[in-house]
């Protein structure tokens, strides 16, 4: 039945006979990966914990220092709501700037892309709570002074040292978020959304005088002080080290060279880069690195590419090697078909967990289409299953977009992986869409029956993707056993 | 978010806000008894140097804002040890005196204080009235105003630095010494 599923080259690359499926094991706290699974979602609740006890730290700040004895009549209730905002809001953006810090714990714990989900989603509650510090405190101390907010803020701009710093700091916020919003970011190259967002530390840094000068919370000599500038260094430290020194460092341990650049299809290549201690950069297929080009022209840009094959630590007397495999999806990626063998390439990662690190059973499947069957590729390569034990599933209009497609199939026949081509025009069929018409009606349980057993990593178009998902969900898989990879933002 | 998670996290939030609301509670009682402390001993300090309870005095001025600095023309009685609300002119402003500065009205509460100079020098401020308005501003100008009272005698002007978390406390402590020096010509 299912190899009528298959449209061409309708391959299907059961397991090698004398080796039947393995049952499916029923109790998922045992098996090899069960520990790691359990240690990952550990960490995952620590950081929820953490994230929130942040939170309540802040406001405690406030409460340990007598704040609720101050608050006796209006004009002190809207000033120490304004102060408490304040504190909440600037406990968020440490938060977001530390998820996107790249730290080695909360990547190895969620991965990159759902700590930047994440980050992306406290930007608007951050600069909320900072817009209505700012107006409640100008409230506040107006009413006191029998101001109008107005003419509050200008005095406090004016008169008070440090406030126009403030001021300043708010603006830079807005513009980041402004700019941040999909609607807005679409509109400009990624590069202009990079360098505003970059803005944010000097926002951050700016915000800082008036918190110690004018804030009496953080008058010198109370232990809030402290806690307030340990949090300012620990973030700012993070993110030189993790975004600044160790990219640095990892670029010169590497040496990463290209090698040669290798045309698949039209608008298809792959790029090969030789280097230096390749084999610590492996054995964690599916992962990606932030890359770039030391070219003329090229250098200002960085892309994330995933790995399309395990570093090659040559065994043979090649040199070792590192491949991904790039679509050229606008002007930037286009340009790296005309790499020069030579070029230097500075790295930073590896990143995620669209890994063997996600492992949480002896089962997995693979589904993939466009260009993102190039990490499956490299996933297939290297994470453990028995023969019977994994299936795989490419989607791809014509068989022509069914990059790396024999190296996967090489691999599915060596390995005793289960492989399904799904190849065609998409089915009309709303339920799923993700399949091509010549699916008809089946649905994701007909190519892996023991599909809740089992890690689902899917990649592609986001379209696709959450159509994927969603049936993944529906056919019983629990959203710790689903592992994404977005490629775009 | 997984449940477990969920809860542990409110949980933790909770005992962190807890602690807070406690150890709050505790400073705000320690605080009432140094308020009471720090007000007897302001009282003490000025009534030593003065005729009379110069506290309720200058608190009756700072609504007059402008209140004791330049308005005591001719005075000319004051000694060393004068009373705080009469300052004092030309002449003896060499000599020596003490003079109030401007009452200064910040949105933490009233800062005023008083300076004496002997020979040309400033040997002492006192602080006649200091931000009181919060719980905090207390704690605060109680640990700025020696701050301030020490740069300023061995600065020997209203020029120096505010001090860091009690900005309003400096600038209008400053602002009211500063007042204070001009009407004694400093
Ligand atoms: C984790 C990850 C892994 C990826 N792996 C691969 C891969 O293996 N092979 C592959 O061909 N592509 C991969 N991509 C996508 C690839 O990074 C983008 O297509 C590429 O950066 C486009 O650059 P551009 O200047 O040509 O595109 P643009 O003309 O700027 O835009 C084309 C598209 O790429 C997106 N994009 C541009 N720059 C970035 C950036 N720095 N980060 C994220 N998105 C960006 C844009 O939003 C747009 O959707 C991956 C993306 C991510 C996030």
């Amino acid at each position: 039945m299912k190899s009528q599923l298959l449209a061409s080259p309708g391959q299907r690359v059961g397991t090698s006979p004398g080796q039947p499926p393995v049952p499916a094991r029923r109790n998922p706290t045992r098996g090899r990966f069960a520990a790691q699974h359990r240690r990952r979602m550990f960490r995952t609740d620590m950081l929820t914990v953490a994230l929130w006890a942040s939170l309540a730290a802040a406001l405690a700040l406030w409460l340990a220092d007598g704040g609720m004895s101050s608050v006796g009549n209006l004009t002190q209730a809207v000033t120490a709501v304004g102060i408490l905002a304040g504190l909440a809001g600037m406990d968020l953006v440490f938060l977001m700037l530390l998820l996107a810090a790249r730290l080695p714990f909360v990547d190895g714990a969620v991965g990159h892309d759902r700590a930047l989900e994440f980050h992306r989603k406290l930007g608007k509650p951050a600069l909320y709570l900072l817009l209505a510090h700012g107006l409640l405190l100008a409230t506040g101390y107006g009413m006191a002074e029998g101001l109008n907010p107005v003419s509050e803020a200008v005095a406090l701009w004016t008169l008070v040292p440090d406030m126009w710093l403030a001021f300043v700091s708010m603006a830079l916020f807005i513009a980041v978020v402004v700019t941040s919003l999909v609607a807005v970011r679409h509109r400009f190259p990624y590069e202009f959304w990079y360098f505003v967002h970059l803005l944010t530390y000097l926002a951050v840094a700016v915000a800082l005088p008036h918190q110690f000068s004018v804030g009496g919370l953080f008058a010198e000599g109370t232990w809030q002080r402290w806690y307030w500038l340990l949090l300012y260094i620990g973030t700012g430290s993070a993110l030189a080290w993790f975004r600044i020194a160790r990219p640095v460092i990892a670029t010169y341990r590497h040496q990463l060279t290209v090698r040669r650049v290798v045309p698949l299809v039209p608008g298809v290549f792959s790029i090969e880069m030789s280097g230096l201690r390749l084999n610590e950069l492996s054995g964690n297929g599916g992962r990606f690195f932030v890359w770039r080009f030391l070219a003329p022209g090229m250098w200002w840009q960085a892309h994330p590419f995933s790995l399309s094959a395990e570093p090659q630590v040559g065994k043979s007397s090649r040199q070792p090697t590192l491949r991904i495999t790039v679509r050229n999806l606008g002007a930037g990626s286009a340009r790296l078909a005309s790499l020069k063998p030579g070029t230097k390439v500075a790295i930073e990662g590896p990143y995620g967990v669209f890994s063997t690190a996600a492992r949480s059973r002896e089962h997995v499947v693979m589904i993939g289409a466009g260009i993102g069957i190039t990490p499956l590729r490299a996933l297939l390569e290297s994470t453990p299953f028995a023969p019977g034990q994994a299936t795989v599933l490419l989607r791809c209009s014509s068989t022509e977009e069914l990059f790396l497609g024999d190296e996967i199939l090489e691999l599915c026949r060596k390995r005793g992986a289960t492989l399904f081509h799904l190849t065609g025009p998409r089915s009309a069929n709303t339920q799923s869409a993700w399949l091509p018409a010549s699916a008809g009606t089946s649905r994701l349980r007909d190519f892996v029956p023991d599909i809740t057993d089992a890690d689902v990593y899917i990649c592609g178009p986001s379209a696709w993707a959450r159509l994927v998902l969603a049936e993944a969900k529906a056919s019983g898989v629990r959203e710790e056993q689903l592992h994404y990879e977005r490629f775009d933002w | 978010m997984r449940l477990r998670a969920g809860i542990s996290a409110a949980l933790a939030s909770a005992a962190i806000l807890l602690v807070g609301w406690q150890a709050g509670a505790q400073v705000t009682e320690s605080n009432a008894s140094a308020v009471t402390t720090s007000a007897a001993g302001n009282t003490a300090g000025t009534a030593g140097g003065t005729a009379s309870g110069t506290g309720s005095t200058a608190k009756g001025t700072t609504g007059s804002s402008a209140s004791g600095s330049s308005s005591g023309t001719g005075a000319g009685s004051s000694s060393s040890t004068g009373s705080s609300s009469s300052s004092t002119l030309g002449a003896s402003a060499k000599a020596g005196g003490t003079y109030a500065g401007t009452a200064v009205e910040t949105r933490f509460g009233t800062v005023q204080v008083q300076v004496t100079i002997k020979a040309g020098v400033i040997t002492d401020v006192t602080a006649l009235h200091l931000t009181d308005q919060e719980q905090r501003s207390v704690q605060i100008s109680a640990r700025a105003a020696p701050l301030l009272r020490s740069e300023v005698l061995s600065a020997q002007s209203a020029n120096v630095q505010t001090i860091g978390g009690a900005t309003f406390t400096s600038e209008a402590y400053l602002t009211s010494l500063q007042a204070a020096l001009d009407a004694a010509h400093f």
